[in-house]
């Protein structure tokens, strides 16, 4: 039950950082999401960090990890925008934007993920995560 | 997304991120990644929240939904709903074990499925 109040606490704060990149630098129509873009790799590097890192000690509590994990940074970062905008993009005949687009949220996550990952584990002195941490229920 | 926003439709769009994150998160609770194995859960969420976000933007196209309810449903909702962060982290977490095909698939299927829904209901509201 708590850990259920803190994703929905952080789910309000995800969303409100956000919601607060999305107004501030939103891009004109047919240009390149760069605010969700930042947004995207931004958010995963942090996560991919804190999984490496306060994930992989035996004291942290599961509802501050599902409050950070899936909460805060699982609303911040967002795959609908990123496939909505694909589409939109294509459809307007910006394909190739949509398609750099695409290509530079996915190899840019990857790589952030994994070098957050690598990061967070190294410096908590602890081995990287091998398996989904939490069977996937705090991240 | 300019002009002035009122203090209910902020409040709104949180509510309803909030209110996605935790069916992500219900969703990811029932449906334990087992090791080796596809994410099953964020696949879920990350396919249903795109192919909404399609619909209600082909909507939103023609007029048929306002820009308020634009930003509470797309921005608020299917941004909380699905997630960039713990797709990719899973992934590199799948590589890590070795469990190469899983994490392979995991990016195709999404990006695949995903696109597919985005675009099929998208070109069907609009």
């Amino acid at each position: 039950m708590r850990a259920y109040l803190a994703v929905a606490v952080g789910g309000l704060i995800g969303t409100g950082l956000r919601l607060a990149f999305d107004l501030a630098f939103a891009p004109p129509a047919g240009a390149f999401p760069l605010e969700t873009l930042v947004i995207n790799l931004a958010g995963t590097f942090a996560l991919g960090w804190l999984v490496g890192g306060l994930w992989t000690r035996p004291a942290t509590p599961m509802w501050l990890k599902a409050g950070l994990g899936s909460g805060v940074l699982g609303s911040f970062t967002t795959l609908s925008a990123v496939m909505a905008a694909v589409v939109v993009l294509t459809s307007d005949g910006a394909f190739w934007v949509g398609a750099g687009y695409l290509l530079a949220s996915v190899v840019g996550g990857i790589g952030l993920a994994a070098l957050g990952l690598e990061l967070g584990s190294h410096l908590a002195h602890r081995p990287m995560p091998h398996e989904v941490s939490d069977d996937g229920a705090t991240l | 997304m300019t002009g002035s926003l009122s203090p209910i439709v902020v409040t709104a769009v949180l509510v309803a991120g909030a209110v996605g994150a935790v069916a992500r998160y219900a969703l990811s609770r029932a449906l334990p990644v087992r090791p080796g194995h596809l994410p099953g859960g964020i696949l879920i969420v990350n396919v249903v929240g795109s192919g909404v976000a399609g619909a209600l933007i082909g909507l939103a196209e023609r007029a048929a939904l306002d820009g308020d309810l634009r930003l509470i449903l797309v921005t608020g909702f299917c941004g909380g709903l699905t997630t960039f962060s713990t797709w990719s982290v899973e992934t590199i977490e799948l590589v890590s074990g070795g469990r190469w095909r899983a994490a392979v698939l995991n990016v195709v299927v999404t990006l695949a499925v995903g696109l597919a829904a985005a675009a099929g209901m998208y070109l069907a509201f609009r």
